[in-house]
């Protein structure tokens, strides 16, 4: 039985790849947060009640940078089509976005510049930002298995 | 001339009136605005009172909107830090810029604590807020419903209060200081400038004590 894990990563492009994604979007993510600051020094800082929104954007990082390799792996080797891919961008982006606006220059850029739409845009995405990264999440996940099922299925016809 | 003498007499009964009306009417409210205030750049004639010793080397200037998480974040984890090593020992002082700009409720809520201020209680309010947020932007939280409630368990005078805030009394303060704070180029909040005799730093975001720490101990 092929691990569809196991062979994806067996190849050091996508280990690459994985590294590629998981690291700027973990730092970035972090900072938007306001769990990294770079200015005037570079330091990070996990403050109290914030500990749950901090391992969300970790596994959401993680999933990202497991599953968009495994779509891409999908795509190159066996041919297939772009539809899959879908999912984990859709997850990786939705997550990305909810809590990265709130009161930061990201949340007061959106508002400065949409005005009232983009407040009502930030106030959601600040209101609903545990539910919403916890949605994109899932999304990973139900398209880590998709794309494992249909890895597992492709490579036996393919061997 | 007797109708001109009613005339004139009418008219001197009215201004008479008047007068007496418009001083009658007008609440003895202070207000305590010093217009010439400045740390460093920032007019903060309109902002908060100064929480500290005015005479202080030193001044926090921060820029905050009372529905900000990151606020709540700053306010809970590293300005009591900064209360305890700096401000209550006289090295700082703190002066609190309103920047309302995350929903509807965060203007009104700014507001109630210069109502707050005129019966000395600006920083009672401005704590009460900060320990009371909830999660939600314009979640009602911050209605006008709660601000009278938290000002009526404060036990401020309910009817000084509920006139000063329905009146938008402090609509125009609260704009004054968010204008500084885009004068300034500050993008989110909580943002900060520590502001000494020689210059002023901008910090921006719920940094910790740390950083604050690292900053203030070669100025003080």
């Amino acid at each position: 039985m092929t691990n569809p894990f196991k062979l994806v990563f067996s190849n050091f492009k996508f280990i690459a790849l994985s590294i590629a994604i998981f690291t700027p979007m973990l730092i970035g993510l972090l900072i938007m947060s306001e769990y990294i600051f770079l200015e005037p020094y570079v330091v990070g800082h996990l403050p109290t009640g914030t500990e749950f929104g901090f391992t969300l954007i970790v596994i959401l990082s993680i999933l990202s940078a497991i599953v968009i390799p495994m779509n891409v792996f999908r795509i190159k080797l066996l041919h297939n089509s772009k539809k899959k891919m879908g999912g984990g961008i859709a997850g990786s982006i939705i997550g990305a976005a909810a809590g990265a606006c709130s009161c930061g220059p990201v949340g007061f850029a959106v508002i400065s510049t949409f005005g009232s739409v983009g407040a009502t845009a930030t106030a959601f995405l600040t209101n609903y930002e545990i539910p919403i990264r916890l949605v994109a999440i899932g999304i990973l996940i139900l398209t880590y298995f998709t794309t494992a099922k249909s890895l597992k299925v492709e490579c036996k016809i393919n061997s | 001339m007797n109708k001109k003498g009613v005339i004139i007499g009418v008219v001197a009964i009215a201004i008479i009136v008047g007068v007496v009306a418009s001083f009658s009417s007008t609440p003895a409210e202070p207000l305590n605005l010093d217009m010439s205030r400045n740390h460093g750049t920032i007019s903060t004639a309109m902002a908060s009172p100064i929480l500290g010793d005015p005479n202080a080397p030193v001044t926090i200037v921060e820029f905050g909107d009372y529905q900000c998480h990151q606020c709540y974040n700053w306010f809970h984890n590293t300005k009591p830090s900064i209360t305890r090593d700096y401000i209550d020992t006289g090295k700082v002082n703190l002066v609190f810029v309103d920047m309302a700009f995350l929903g509807r409720d965060s203007s009104p809520a700014a507001q109630a604590t210069y109502c707050a201020e005129d019966q000395g209680k600006y920083w009672e309010y401005h704590d009460m807020l900060y320990n009371t947020q909830e999660d939600k932007i314009d979640g009602g939280w911050a209605n006008s419903e709660r601000l009278k409630a938290f000002a009526f368990s404060m036990g401020l005078d309910m009817e000084l209060f509920e006139s000063c805030l329905d009146s938008g009394k402090y609509s125009k303060r609260v704009q004054y200081n968010t204008q500084q704070a885009r004068e300034h180029d500050v993008r989110g909040t909580p943002g900060f400038f520590i502001v000494a005799s020689d210059g002023q730093l901008q910090i921006a975001g719920a940094q910790p004590f740390s950083v604050f720490k690292q900053i203030l101990d070669q100025l003080v």
